[in-house]
């Protein structure tokens, strides 16, 4: 009994242990081009990390139980008659509940928290949604753009998007701002983003899209319009030049 | 093998239909607790002057009074009296008829002053509508119990018919102490 | 063959009959006389109550309401299987048909888009081709899920393992199998009608704007929910009234508990559902603008219904799968199922907790900030569920493991749906949701909840209990490579898709990055061999059915009540009333029995 509590315990530790590992190391979306992205990105690298040691401890309990509590003859034969533990149990009900309650507080509501942190914004943009097209509009500049093609941002300013659609629910939603939200016929929703990598003009990073992230019929998928963010003095020459 | 004492777990027929006449009306109700709640949430306690209040409270009070006859049907019925059983299926008939009846006027009223296509209608067609349509099904189960009344289907030993029916009536008496108030007294 | 071929000419008869008055109305109201979708819905109203009728409801059931004699009722053999039968083992089994006819017909779907999505282009099929078969692949499924271990098993087994004769109300439980049939004629009928694109969820004001087909998925979706309820009223009756003696609520199989919850959920939730679908319907026929805000609606309105439905939905699906599994890994382990009371109040906890948490769906919304509420809702239903993995892992732990084909798929579950449910408390934590939702980390997660749980745990239930109802056993060998066919592929279909969804790939696309292509390679081809492992599956089980070698009555040597009867068991189950006398699963305990059933001819009463 205490053998296989220890091998098992074992092999919880050597596989926690990879798993860990992996889980501070890996990178597991593509690059961030906004401020905002790192809290997702701390989020998502914090559960992975409070989640592995959950996921290898049942694993290593089953895969031990297999490797070792197999029946090795034909015959049945019964096994001990355990019909609980109260230890075992109170025991995984108070570290279940910690865990649960502590993700609810981190990263749930502190990410919460700092994605709601700062109204204020340096620029709005105002963004329509429609079958299957992005409308655009600069109110600060007095420039709109229909069936935009791409989204030009100035870099390191925080944008504030006014989000709406004129029929159906659409989505924007820019992978590499790590930013969604969801565009309501009837509603304006807002999104503060702070893009903070300016895009290569060479190439096309196919995260950095506006890609409309609600089905909306037929044209969803090709929903979607490139991200370019700039230095600001070359944002200012686009928009004299629209 | 000698068995110690072993708990009884078996129902009578008659027990066995009362529990699952009770879960039906239980997972009905969730008809209802949503139509309410799309009502408040899209209308909120608004409500139009043009409502015929009146005409509401006569048949309100047209229904309560027709749950009081189908009780009294189960009564007599209970006590073997099938004239009493007779009298009172048929009252509650006539009287659902006439709650029916007094919908369809408010209805014709309503079309013209809050249409279904407009913000309060909607939900009052919606909400009457789906009301209607439940006391509509019960008048056809009251239609059979009166025919088969009329056979002498039912005893003072055997009416679980009778009950079950009654007990919907009920039920459906209930939706409209929530909706009338709902729909009519609030702002 | 004949009650279905009544049951088609007075559907048709209904179905005219109700346009007809439809139309009638339309003319004394002074309106224009046809109008294609008001039509469709009260035909369709007239047209389920004349097929009931005609498949049996009338002679069966309805004339003794008019004082007239019933029918005498006769099938056998296999006719019994196209009858408004009602016997609860043939209605499993005919539950059984429907939904693996369903399964592979959405299965096969899902083929259609893995073909799409092998390549980052346009391929085989016009996007809006490619919606509609994802809609009817989602819906197609759902349905599977909502219905096929409840249905099949819980109509079979369940009043085996109460020690019953049969349901609480057979001709109920007859009428909510006879529904079912018209859900897939439904859902394949759309096409005929410009199909419908607003995926299974069906958001409005798309699915009020959008074209015919979308009317046949409300009235396919409402149909079925009318079916679950009456389902469950059946099967809660069955279980508070009809147990057999000393069978108290300790002494329950985990099964029977599981079965129990499932059906708390759908007879609280389904009338939701009802409602949602039928407010839209109302906006499409009727112009009543309950959501498109282009009239005075409000779409997040739809959303909190269907959701309040849908999310106690998905625990629908779960949960008997995980039923069986607890079932399968007691009985294989020779052990007691480790903390019994634990697992039922993760069962009742998860049916109680899940009216709670809805709006987890809809954190993208920009719904009234109440997001904080719904997350913490959301992470506490991990604890309840957590409890189940506590008694499987319990129950394992030093037993004497027979690793049959029933007891792999049960392991499987386990494993499968640890990586569902932990994935989705990513989907619960709302600023890592503001990313997931709507990539294909959803779409992994899913399936990795819904297929483990309600299609492995269905896999392993058929073997499992196969000889039960057919008498005959399945070839242990084949059994394994079926298993490992089936779990490796399908992780190796399902793990990177999470993958694709943190790259930047979102759901219900049939065109998408280019960069993204090699994944999807890899994805469609290995859901191909998934698609082949079924494909061997049905061979597998048609083989043993037909020509496998018999079994004995109890070929697992299992304590549970439904082993203590012949295989197939005779039409009232027991030879004589069953009586319950200890713990279900006392194996290795000294002296213990769960159930006496005497034999036939044992004395008189
Ligand atoms: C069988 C079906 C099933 C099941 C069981 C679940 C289980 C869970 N689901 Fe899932 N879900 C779906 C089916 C299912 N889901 C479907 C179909 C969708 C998509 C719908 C659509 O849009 O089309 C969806 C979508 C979905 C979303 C919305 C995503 C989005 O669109 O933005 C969310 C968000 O919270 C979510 C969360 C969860 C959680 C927290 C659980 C939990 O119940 C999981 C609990 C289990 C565990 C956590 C593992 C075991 C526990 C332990 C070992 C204890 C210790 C662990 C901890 C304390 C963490 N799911
Ligand atoms: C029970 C639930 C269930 C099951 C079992 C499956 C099974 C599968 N699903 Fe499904 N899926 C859903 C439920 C399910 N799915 C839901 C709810 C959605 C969301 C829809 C929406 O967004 O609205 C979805 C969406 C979905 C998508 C996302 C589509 C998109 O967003 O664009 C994908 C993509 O790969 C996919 C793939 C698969 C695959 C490869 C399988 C495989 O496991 C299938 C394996 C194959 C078979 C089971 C059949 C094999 C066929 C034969 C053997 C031929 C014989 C056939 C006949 C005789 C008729 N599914
Ligand atoms: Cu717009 Cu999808
Ligand atoms: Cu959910």
């Amino acid at each position: 009994m205490k053998r296989h509590l220890l091998y098992a315990g074992l092999l919880w530790i050597i596989l926690t242990a990879i798993g860990e590992y992996a889980a501070f190391n890996a990178k597991f979306f593509t690059a961030g081009a906004a401020a905002e992205a790192v809290i997702v990105d701390d989020a998502f690298r914090l559960l992975m990390l409070l989640g592995t040691p959950v996921f290898t401890f049942v694993l290593a309990g089953l895969v031990y139980s297999v490797l070792a509590f197999r029946a090795r003859s034909e015959s049945i034969e019964d096994g001990p008659p355990i019909r609980s533990s109260r230890t075992v149990t109170w025991l995984w009900l108070v570290i279940t509940s910690g865990l649960a309650i502590f993700i609810f507080f981190n990263p749930g509501v502190k990410g919460l928290n700092e994605l709601n942190a700062n109204p204020n914004a340096d620029l709005v943009v105002q963004v329509q949604a429609r079958k299957w097209a992005w409308k655009l509009t600069y109110p600060e500049y007095n420039v709109t753009i229909e069936d935009a093609s791409e989204l030009v941002l100035p870099v390191n300013r925080r944008v504030k998007f006014e989000i709406t659609s004129a029929d159906v629910i659409h989505a924007f939603w820019v992978p590499a701002f790590r930013m969604k939200i969801d565009a309501m016929p009837g509603q304006t929703n807002v999104l503060y983003i702070t893009p903070n990598q300016l895009s290569a003009s060479s190439q096309n990073d196919f995260n950095l899209r506006v890609q409309c992230a609600e089905l909306c019929g037929t044209g969803h998928a090709r929903m979607r319009a490139q991200v370019r963010v700039v230095e600001q003095s070359e944002f200012e020459a686009w928009l004299a030049g629209q | 093998m000698t068995t110690t004492t072993v708990p009884h777990t078996r129902y009578s027929r008659l027990n066995i239909n009362r529990i699952g006449l009770w879960l039906f009306i239980l997972s009905e109700s969730g008809i209802f607790i949503a139509l309410l709640a799309v009502r408040f949430y899209l209308e909120g306690t608004s409500r139009p002057e043009a409502l015929n209040q009146t005409l509401g409270l006569i048949i309100t009070a047209i229904l309560l009074l027709s749950s009081l006859t189908a009780y009294r049907a189960e009564t007599a019925i209970a006590q073997g009296d099938q004239a009493g059983f007779l009298r009172n299926t048929l009252a509650t008939l006539i009287l659902g008829l006439v709650f029916l009846a007094g919908v369809g006027i408010e209805w014709s009223q309503a079309f013209r002053e809050f249409p279904p296509q407009s913000g309060f209608g909607r939900v009052f067609f919606a909400m009457t509508g789906m009301h209607a349509f439940h006391v509509l099904t019960g008048l056809i189960l009251f239609g059979l119990l009166y025919f088969n009344g009329r056979r002498g289907a039912y005893s003072a030993e055997s009416h679980w018919g009778v009950e079950a029916i009654v007990k919907y009536w009920h039920f459906v008496d209930v939706v409209w102490v929530f909706f009338y108030p709902a729909l009519y007294l609030l702002s | 063959m004949k009650p279905i071929l009544k049951g088609i000419l007075w559907a048709v008869i209904g179905f005219t009959g109700g346009a007809g008055l439809l139309t009638l109305v339309r003319l004394a109201l002074g309106m224009s006389l046809w109008d294609l979708e008001p039509a469709i819905s009260v035909g369709y109203i007239f047209g389920l109550t004349g097929w009931l009728l005609g498949v049996g409801v009338w002679d069966y059931w309805a004339r003794a309401w008019f004082g007239l004699p019933l029918k005498k009722f006769e099938a056998n053999g296999l006719s019994r299987y196209f009858s408004f039968n009602l016997d609860h083992k043939v209605i499993g089994l005919q539950y059984l048909a429907v939904f693996f006819f369903m399964l592979l017909t959405g299965g096969l779907f899902a083929m259609l888009m893995r073909l799409e999505l092998m390549r980052p282009g346009r391929e085989f099929m016009d996007p809006a081709v490619y919606n509609q078969i994802m809609s009817l692949h989602g819906i197609f499924m759902i349905a599977v899920a909502v219905a096929v271990i409840i249905g099949s098993f819980g109509n079979y087994i369940v009043p085996l393992m109460i020690g019953a004769d049969d349901m609480a109300f057979p001709r109920l439980n007859a009428l909510s199998f006879w529904l079912t049939p018209l859900v897939p004629l439904l859902l394949l009928s759309s096409l005929f009608f410009g199909g419908w694109d607003s995926g299974w969820t069906a958001y409005a004001p798309l699915s009020v704007t959008n074209r015919t087909g979308q009317l046949f998925y409300n009235l396919a979706f409402m149909t079925l929910g009318l079916s679950s309820i009456v389902g469950a009223v059946n099967f809660l009756t069955t279980v508070l009234t009809k147990r057999a003696p000393g069978l108290t609520w300790g002494r329950l199989p985990i099964f029977v508990w599981s079965i129990i919850a499932t059906a708390i959920l759908s007879l609280l939730a389904t009338n939701f559902i009802f409602v949602v679908l039928l407010l839209a319907t109302l906006e499409r026929i009727a112009g009543m603008a309950f959501f498109n805000p282009a009239g005075g609606g409000n779409p997040i309105l739809y959303q909190h219904l269907f959701w309040f439905y849908s999310h106690p939905a998905v625990y629908v699906m779960a949960l008997p799968g995980l039923g069986v599994v607890l079932e399968v890994i007691a009985h294989f382990s020779r052990k007691p199922l480790f903390a019994y009371k634990w697992a039922v109040a993760g069962f009742l906890g998860i049916t109680a907790l899940s009216f709670t948490v809805w709006a987890h769906h809809m954190f993208t919304t920009g719904m009234p900030e109440s997001r904080t509420a719904f997350m913490f809702t959301t992470e506490l239903i991990s604890i309840p569920t957590g409890f189940i993995f506590l008694s499987a892992l319990g129950t394992i732990w030093q037993g004497r493991l027979r690793l049959n084909t029933p007891m792999l798929f049960g392991l499987a579950v386990i494993v499968n749906f640890l990586i569902g449910g932990i994935t989705g408390i990513f989907l619960a934590d709302v600023p890592t949701d503001i990313q997931l939702q709507d990539t294909f980390w959803v779409v992994a997660h899913f399936h990795y909840t819904i297929v483990s749980t309600q299609i492995f745990g269905l896999v392993a239930a058929i073997y499992y209990w196969l000889p039960k109802f057919t008498g005959r056993m399945y070839s242990e060998r084949l059994g394994k490579i079926h298993f490992w066919w089936m779990f490796v592929t399908f992780n190796t279909t399902f793990l990177p898709m999470f993958w694709l969804g943190l790259n930047g790939m979102n759901r219900r696309v049939a065109q998408y990055p280019a960069p993204l292509g090699d994944v999807n390679m890899w994805v469609s081809l290995n859901a191909f061999l998934l698609g082949a492992s079924f494909a061997f599956f049905v061979v597998l089980i048609a083989l043993a059915w037909v020509r496998g070698p018999r079994a004995v009555s109890n070929p697992w040597a299992a304590r549970t009540l439904e082993w203590q009867t012949a295989s197939p068991p005779p039409h009232d189950n027991f030879p004589r009333e069953p009586k319950v006398v200890g713990a279900p699963y006392d194996y290795g305990v000294p002296d213990s029995t769960h159930a006496i059933v005497p034999a036939a001819d044992s004395g008189n009463d």
